[in-house]
């Protein structure tokens, strides 16, 4: 029973003392700190080991375009794995139970492979060196300024919540000042960013990769061994909440109340599995970018679909110890702001207390350093490729076409460094923020929902004019800025915005994206209607039916890249079907 | 002239580093039980998962090490 492990906890370990002292979770003994430190020294030296093979802007910001599948598709989906990911993740998986796994498969699995056998090719053969650069060779300067700017915009705000996330964990489980875990870990990603650009930035994110795995998998090992089983799991939050909607993904969405989301099946399928997810995905310029690396079509096509195989087993380590928190924590954690109040603990601290409750010395310096890793490649991510997009969308594009190759690589340096103070300076704005989630949702919903629409519609349909892509674009950004301020002063235009005055934060983000998509490819459409298209000449290697996709030959039919995306195609089916 | 380090042979040697060192404090704490464990330590997890981490680390080390060019 849980009650005998909340009794195990308040006996045994320091954890629980320091907890009801107000204090740091843990104390760090020499061991945890080598481990550390053996991190910060091995990243850092991969950046000056890397630096003598960036000396070109496609060495910089493309990594030379030389990565391997298995290395791009790694990069891909590590990239993404920040420390929002998992501390996030698993508190939301602490709050609203499983359904917190959607945002892993529906709201993943189905976009990562539609990028690898669809839109790749037209990225790849484009040869783009960006997504805001797809869009100048399919639309022009209108659409790549917008996006760009947006783009810029959005990420160094996510890189500041990375960094808060970061700062949080340095706070909770060791009691180090908010200031100094800020500073300490962006000079650190800085350093290694700047000195070898994005083939730094990936090769780190691999090992960050294999990090958060090895320093995250114990929690759910051992917290199965100690609920004894899934099966149990899922009966002791039955008797603890009583309640049965924390463990099925599907049966309760019929209704938005009924399920601790307040969320409605067409919210999760359109909202954020067609729009939301298809977005970030296919055209967040942070995942798209480690692609593009790739050294050939082949491996830009492979490198997603294995992202989508690891993205899959993500909740494994994310979303499982949220759930085992709910069983064997003896204590309820509470909301940002509750817990600022009181001095409990928020849901976002969830993964660092599991980590406290099984790690001992060595143990728990590799559950620290797994974290500081998350945080690591979500914030190189969000530089690099903030460095790619300022230099060459819009400094190169806008301010100083003509420069040297030389000059643009010391830009992006600078700019690196740049982007890091901006992210800083964004760390603290965000700690005024309620919830760390539905801020990032939110962002997502301006941005990223139009510009899936603005893109979609360039690559599969040679109709789409040059006025048609900007208006289209900015009618769908403004409408997610509209709606949102429409909710935000007042709150019961939600019934109209989200279907339901039951919707919660989470689903007026995915109505909100859906919105704001269907406004920029009904715009795109009427206003392309309007206008002269280009001729398909021009279209050649950027639109569907217009362009030439260069045959792969594999050798095998177990090569191909559509095979793959079955076999995982088969397993999310599967998987979803499993926990229905 | 070697071959580049390539990102296997950093995460072998990254893999052994910790192998090494987890498996060491697991086999002092086995020696030295500390004064409050965390739960489940009966099953020494310091021990099989820094072995584990030690062998993968020795094995990815050796296969990627950077050989010299002819």
């Amino acid at each position: 029973m849980p009650f005998e492990f909340a009794n195990k906890l308040i006996c045994h370990p320091p954890a629980l003392s320091l907890f009801l002292e107000g204090k740091s979770l843990a104390h760090l003994n020499g061991v945890d700190i080598l481990v550390i430190a053996v991190y910060f020294a091995i990243v850092i030296f991969i950046g000056f080991y890397l630096k003598g093979s960036t000396n070109t802007s496609e060495e910089f910001f493309m990594a030379g375009r030389e990565m391997t599948a298995w290395i791009a598709g790694l990069s891909f989906v590590s990239a993404n794995l920040g420390s929002l990911e998992l501390m996030g993740w698993a508190g939301s998986a602490y709050q609203y139970g499983i359904l917190a796994t959607h945002w892993y498969w529906i709201g993943a699995i189905p976009a990562m492979l539609f990028l690898g056998i669809v839109m790749m090719p037209f990225y790849y053969i484009s040869k783009t060196h960006s997504v805001p650069g797809y869009l100048h060779l399919r639309y022009g300067d209108g659409a790549r300024a917008l996006s760009a700017v947006s783009f810029a915009f959005m990420t160094v705000l996510m890189s500041g919540i990375n960094m808060y996330s970061m700062a949080i964990v340095m706070k909770v489980v060791l009691g180090w000042n908010l200031n100094f875990s800020i500073w300490v870990s962006s000079i650190t990603v800085a350093l290694y960013v700047a000195l070898g650009g994005l083939r730094s930035a990936i090769f780190n994110e691999v090992l960050q990769f294999l990090l958060i795995w090895l320093g995250a998998l114990l929690v759910p090992i051992l917290g199965l061994i100690e609920v004894g089983g899934w099966t149990n799991l899922r009966q002791q939050i039955l008797t603890n909440l009583g309640r049965s909607d924390y463990v099925h993904m599907w049966s309760t969405l019929g209704h938005f109340h009924d399920n601790p989301m307040g969320v409605h099946w067409t919210g999760i399928v359109f909202g954020l599995g067609l729009v939301i997810s298809f977005g970030y995905w296919t055209t967040d310029f942070l995942v798209v970018q480690r692609v593009l690396s790739a050294h050939n079509l082949r491996a830009a096509r492979m490198a997603p679909i294995i992202g989508a195989g690891f993205k899959m087993a993500v909740p494994f380590i994310v979303i499982l110890p949220g759930l085992l928190a709910l069983s064997v924590l003896p204590f309820h954690l509470v909301g940002e702001t509750q817990a600022v109040a009181t001095g409990q603990h928020s849901y976002n601290e969830v993964l660092p207390l599991m980590l406290v409750r099984y790690c001992s010395p060595g143990l728990l310096g590799l559950g620290v350093t797994a974290l500081i890793a998350g945080f690591m490649s979500g914030m190189a991510g969000n530089v690099s490729a903030f460095s790619t997009v300022w230099t060459y969308d819009i400094y190169g594009a806008f301010f100083n076409k003509k420069a040297t190759d030389k000059h643009y690589v010391a830009m992006g340096r600078w700019c690196t460094f740049v982007g890091v103070l901006i992210s800083v300076g964004t760390a603290y704005l965000v700690q005024h923020a309620a919830s760390i989630m539905d801020y990032v949702q939110a962002l997502f919903s301006f941005f990223i929902a139009p510009l899936f629409g603005t893109v979609i519609l360039g690559m599969l349909w040679k109709r789409a004019t040059k006025a048609g892509g900007f208006w289209g674009l900015l009618a769908g950004t403004g409408t997610a800025v509209g709606l949102w301020a429409w909710v935000h002063y007042d709150p019961s235009a939600l019934r109209y915005v989200a279907l339901s005055a039951d919707a919660k934060a989470m689903a007026e983000d995915m109505y909100r994206a859906l919105w704001s998509w269907m406004v920029c490819v009904i715009v795109t459409v009427v206003v392309s209607y309007m206008t002269q298209p280009k001729p398909v000449a021009e279209l050649e290697g950027l639109v569907y039916g217009a362009s030439r996709i260069p045959e792969e030959r594999d050798e095998h039919w177990y090569q191909r890249p559509i095979v793959w995306a079955g076999v995982i195609a088969v397993l999310f089916v599967i998987l979803n079907i499993i926990f229905w | 002239m070697r071959e580049s380090m390539s990102i296997w042979f950093f995460a072998g040697v990254l893999f052994l580093a910790y192998g090494i060192i987890i498996t060491a404090e697991g086999l002092w704490e086995l020696a030295h039980p500390p004064a409050h464990p965390p739960v489940l330590f009966n099953l020494h997890p310091a021990i099989w998962w820094g072995a584990m981490m030690a062998v993968a680390g020795l094995a990815y080390t050796i296969r990627f090490w950077p050989r010299v060019r002819r």
